[in-house]
């Protein structure tokens, strides 16, 4: 990289009045070897015509952690070289012409322990309407083990939700009740029986129901617990369906909670739009009361989707693992919404490892251990339907929740046979896999032997069966070794 | 898209097949019923038997035998016998000519230390790889892991290594232990009455191999006549000669990268001939015995006279005086070595 | 009614080769498999009788069959599940379970409803068979 040089200024030079570059302050330290107790971020820069990417990275650097346009001689009060962000890698991005990777390191005492908004206030702060840049994206962050232990993390996770609902060695099952809005409580409450009588584990309320003026949130509280009461009463199995707190307020969503467990409901939910403070909050909430959290992403495309700016999904994964949601949406690769394969590997990787180590492929840019953290149940909803159940099990694997809201009450037959038809096809996939069977070839085969002795199931295939939603991705890896996309 | 992506990677171990490939059906269960039935095809009309030879990997395990054991060339010869017949045996069943699983017990009879152990390893691989097992393994036991100490003590022992032993090989070892007739209230009948109904109803999921010296499984089986009846191969495991047990030590040596002088090579040989007119003398097992007392002499010789930095060479000879130093060269078994023959290593 | 715990139920009833090689599975996973009976199926009864111990070193199925065959003997109105452990750090869980013998006739549950302020309903299942004492509640 040419401009200034690699050398550091004398002190004297450095805080000198004026304005310096980046570099020459301290944010460029190609020498800087990061500490484990360091965080790390990668980001993706684009910089404005003319400007060195490498100056770039030591503002992005600046910007994000000590830095403002011009030199201070407060500075001189701190042990400065300590709280700086240190921009110690830049490597284009493959592919590219005018995009850069830039690895940054801060020093763990940069934040406030066990704060995500702390976190974001500094790393995704003012630093991305920098000017000097087009364009730039978080890509992915290494939270050091020290960091890690300031947070709780999810209150249940995978395995002690597996205990509590009695459910192993499969997906869990559940769906969006439909239409999204309009339905009157006992009308929703009806959605909620047939779907669970029918053979879900779970039903759950969309993210842009809350208490409207066709449904009061009490109404549809009472209602759905009447119904998971019953549909327990007719198959013996523990149900559930996610009461969605979402509300204008903390305290309102407290108090929702609050009736929710008064009403037995073993699980809450609420939107990703509340903000940081009030997951946690929640989060925290559910850990005291014994409560499963699920997180519906309402409003991540706006900053995830597009590559040259904003946030990667897979670093607000890392952020709610920490902040400790049990459930959180993360793609489904065959439906509707934007999944490139490897790219959602990454997402479930995060979700549901011990220990993530590098994988470039899969967009993981750092190890990351997470020191014994519950896992989250990373959960596949939108566009699948039964049609689709071996690939969804290839793709998305065992410990994930699937859900079919229209694949359940679209059905011809009515809900109760579209949800008979996904459990039947869940169960017949996962019996084939565990006898060996090749069910990514033989996927389709294995459903129709099902089918002839499933009605239901045979009628969701005849509907379904040649959907699919085969776009080109925009959120997929730089890194290809191999196609990864059909 | 790419076949092999599995966010989830489960760890599913490959499963336990032979090489035998199109030969072994490929789910266990059918297994489970018919174990020498493949899966279902049409009876084929004309059998290669030399390519089944090959295919099943036959041939693969009587070479490692050979590797494994110097000479017993009588009992190899029944190990390839055998191999013959049930290969032939699962012809004929795929054609269409049998339909019965035929009887695989066996009896290996024999001094300790003549390789019954290692055969017996080498034959449950070969069960496994012609499609009589499906797993392969053996369990190894002696009378205290099947005969319990007290009423209701023994079935559920004995039960216990039935279920370890599914899919593979039983092996009993001093298998006449089970037997002992001059106490009428020892619980060994129990283990047998289980053991024989195992034998005749589970011919599908393990083999029993009952292993003891020759004349006391001749009086065993004599008074055990239900055991005769179901066993269909005796195999006797005669002793080794002389000239066998000194190849068999100078192999045992190598493994270890020690080598033996001229002198040494002869002492050994004086050893084993005086060895064996001794008590409890244990073939291959008396011989691993008397190289590892060699190599505690060695060992002492070179701390005593070394007077210089010694080389690899040095290190690892052994050397006449230090087999002549035995006690077999002095008129027999110390005392401190006595009681070594009730878990049947004897003293060297 | 049908009871729909378990991995399976949704399927008709697993023959014992289907059933062999689930477990079997389950054992090429190194879990430990075990059956657990009851005649007390209420959803939030999580401890079944053990029939066995786990079996942590038996590398073959059959193994388990036997078990099953000797508990459906005894328990033929019982239901009898198959429970897979894995005991790997982070699950230390089960991994698999699914019934492998129910009662030929299965009443299910009352649901009973208790007003309680506000419109709120307290619930509380209880299975029809559990009136009777233990033993005596399946036919």
């Amino acid at each position: 990289m040419e401009g200034s040089s690699n050398q550091p200024l004398s002190t004297k030079e450095r805080y000198k009045e004026g304005v310096l570059n980046y570099r020459d302050m301290g944010f460029w330290r190609p020498d800087y070897d990061p500490a484990d107790t360091d965080i790390l971020a990668v980001f993706r820069i684009t910089p404005q015509d003319g400007v060195d990417p490498i100056e770039a990275a030591a503002a992005v650097a600046g910007e994000s952690s000590t830095a403002t346009w011009t030199v201070v001689w407060t500075d001189r009060l701190t042990a400065y070289d300590k709280y700086r962000g240190k921009a110690y890698h830049v490597e284009q991005v493959p592919g590219t012409q005018d995009q850069w990777f830039a690895y940054i390191a801060y020093d763990l005492d940069l934040f406030e322990p066990g704060s995500i908004t702390n976190v974001t206030a500094s790393i995704i702060g003012n630093v991305f309407g920098f000017k000097p840049l087009k364009g730039l994206r978080l890509e992915d962050m290494r939270f050091p083990v020290a960091y890690v232990k300031t947070f709780n993390g999810p209150a249940t996770g995978i395995v002690v939700e597996r205990e509590r609902l009695d459910k192993f060695g499969r997906p869990l099952l559940g769906a969006t009740v439909k239409p999204k809005l309009g339905l009157s409580g006992r009308n929703y409450g009806r959605v909620v029986y047939e779907a669970l009588k029918g053979g879900l584990d779970f039903t759950k309320d969309d993210e842009n129901i809350n208490s409207q003026p066709f449904m009061h949130w009490r109404d549809r509280f009472l209602y759905c617990m009447e119904a998971v009461n019953k549909a327990e009463a007719a198959t013996g199995e523990v149900k559930g369906t996610y009461l969605n707190v979402t509300a204008p307020d903390i305290e309102q969503m407290y108090e929702r909670a609050e009736f929710a467990k008064e009403l037995g409901s073993p699980i809450v939910m609420v939107d990703l739009v509340v903000g940081y403070t009030g997951i946690q909050s929640l989060a925290n909430w559910c850990r005291r009361n014994n409560m499963i959290l699920h997180l519906h992403r309402a409003g991540h495309s706006t900053y995830t989707r597009q590559k040259t700016h904003g946030v990667s999904f897979r670093v607000i994964v890392k952020w709610m693992r920490l902040i400790g949601v049990d459930h959180i949406h993360a793609g489904t690769v065959v439906g509707k919404l934007e999944g490139d394969p490897m790219t959602t590997a990454g997402y479930y990787d995060v979700c549901r490892e011990e220990h993530n180590p590098r994988n470039l492929e899969k967009g993981l840019f750092f190890d990351q251990d997470w020191a014994s953290l519950n896992r989250t149940f990373p959960v596949a909803s939108g566009g699948i339907h039964a049609g689709q159940m071996h690939q969804l099990l290839h793709y998305l694997g065992e410990d994930t929740i699937l859900q079919f809201g229209g694949g359940t009450i679209g059905h011809p037959m009515g809900i109760e046979a579209g949800a008979t038809a996904n459990r039947v096809a869940l169960e017949a996939m996962i019996l084939a896999r565990n006898e060996g069977r090749d069910t990514w070839n033989e996927g389709p085969e294995i459903l129709r032997e099902a089918a002839k002795w499933c009605t239901p199931l045979q009628k969701a295939l005849d509907t379904w069966g040649d959907v699919t939603f085969d776009y080109a991705s925009t959120d997929s890896p730089d890194y290809v070794t191999t196609p990864t996309t059909a | 898209m790419a076949d092999d992506f599995d966010p989830q990677r489960p760890s599913r171990r490959p499963r336990n097949q032979g090489p035998g490939g199109g030969e072994q059906p490929g789910a266990p269960g059918d297994q489970a019923q018919q174990p020498a039935e493949p899966a279902p095809s049409p009876a084929p009309d004309t059998v290669d038997l030399n390519a089944e030879w090959q295919n099943a990997g036959v041939q693969q395990v009587l070479d490692e035998l050979d590797r494994e054991l110097i000479g017993l060339q009588p009992v190899k010869r029944r190990i390839r016998e055998t191999a013959a017949l049930l290969l032939v045996e699962r012809a004929r069943t795929r054609m269409g000519l049998t339909h019965e699983t035929p009887t695989l017990h066996m009896s290996f009879t024999g001094n300790p230390g003549t390789g019954k152990t290692t055969v017996a390893m080498r034959m449950a691989d070969l069960l496994h790889r012609l499609g009589y097992l499906r797993r392969g393994h053996v369990v190894n036991v002696s009378r205290d892991d099947l005969v319990g100490q007290y009423i209701g003590h023994t079935a559920p022992k004995t039960k216990e290594v039935v279920k370890k032993a599914m899919g593979g090989v039983l092996f009993i070892d001093e298998a006449y232990n089970l037997y002992r007739p001059e106490n009428e209230r020892d619980y060994g009948h129990e283990c047998i009455e289980i053991l024989l109904q195992v034998m005749e109803n589970h011919r599908d999921d393990l083999v029993v191999i009952l292993a003891g010296y020759t004349g006391a499984m001749a009086k065993f089986f004599q008074s055990n006549p239900g055991f005769r009846s179901r066993i269909a191969h005796h195999i006797d495991f005669p002793d080794f000669q002389d000239d066998e047990l000194l190849e068999i030590a100078k192999l045992m040596l190598g493994e270890q990268h020690y080598q033996l002088t001229e002198a040494g090579e002869q002492a050994l040989k004086d050893y084993i001939a005086k060895r064996r007119a001794q008590p409890h003398f244990a073939n291959a097992r008396s011989v691993r015995n008397a190289l590892d007392r060699a190599r505690l002499r060695q060992a002492m010789r070179l701390f005593e006279t070394a007077e210089g930095p010694l080389d690899a060479a040095a290190l690892s000879t052994i050397d006449a005086p230090d087999i002549y130093a035995s006690r077999v060269f002095k008129g027999g078994l110390d005392s401190d070595h006595a009681s070594s023959e009730d878990d049947g290593q004897p003293a060297g | 009614m049908r009871l729909t715990q378990g991995t399976f139920s949704f399927l008709p009833d697993l023959s014992d080769d289907q059933i062999y090689r689930q477990v079997q599975y389950c054992i090429d996973n190194g879990w430990a498999v075990s059956l657990e009976y009851t005649d007390d199926p209420h959803p939030r009864n999580t401890y079944w009788e053990m029939w066995n111990r786990p079996m942590f070193d038996n590398p073959d199925a059959q193994a388990l069959i036997e078990e099953l065959k000797e508990a459906r003997a005894q328990l033929a109105t019982y239901y009898i599940r198959v429970v897979a452990f894995d005991n790997s750090h982070g699950w230390e869980a089960p991994r698999l379970s699914f019934i492998a013998h129910r009662p030929a006739e299965e009443p299910g549950f009352r649901l009973e409803r208790t007003e309680t302020e506000k419109r709120r309903q307290q619930y509380t299942l209880q299975p029809y068979a559990s009136a009777h004492p233990p033993g005596q509640r399946y036919r």
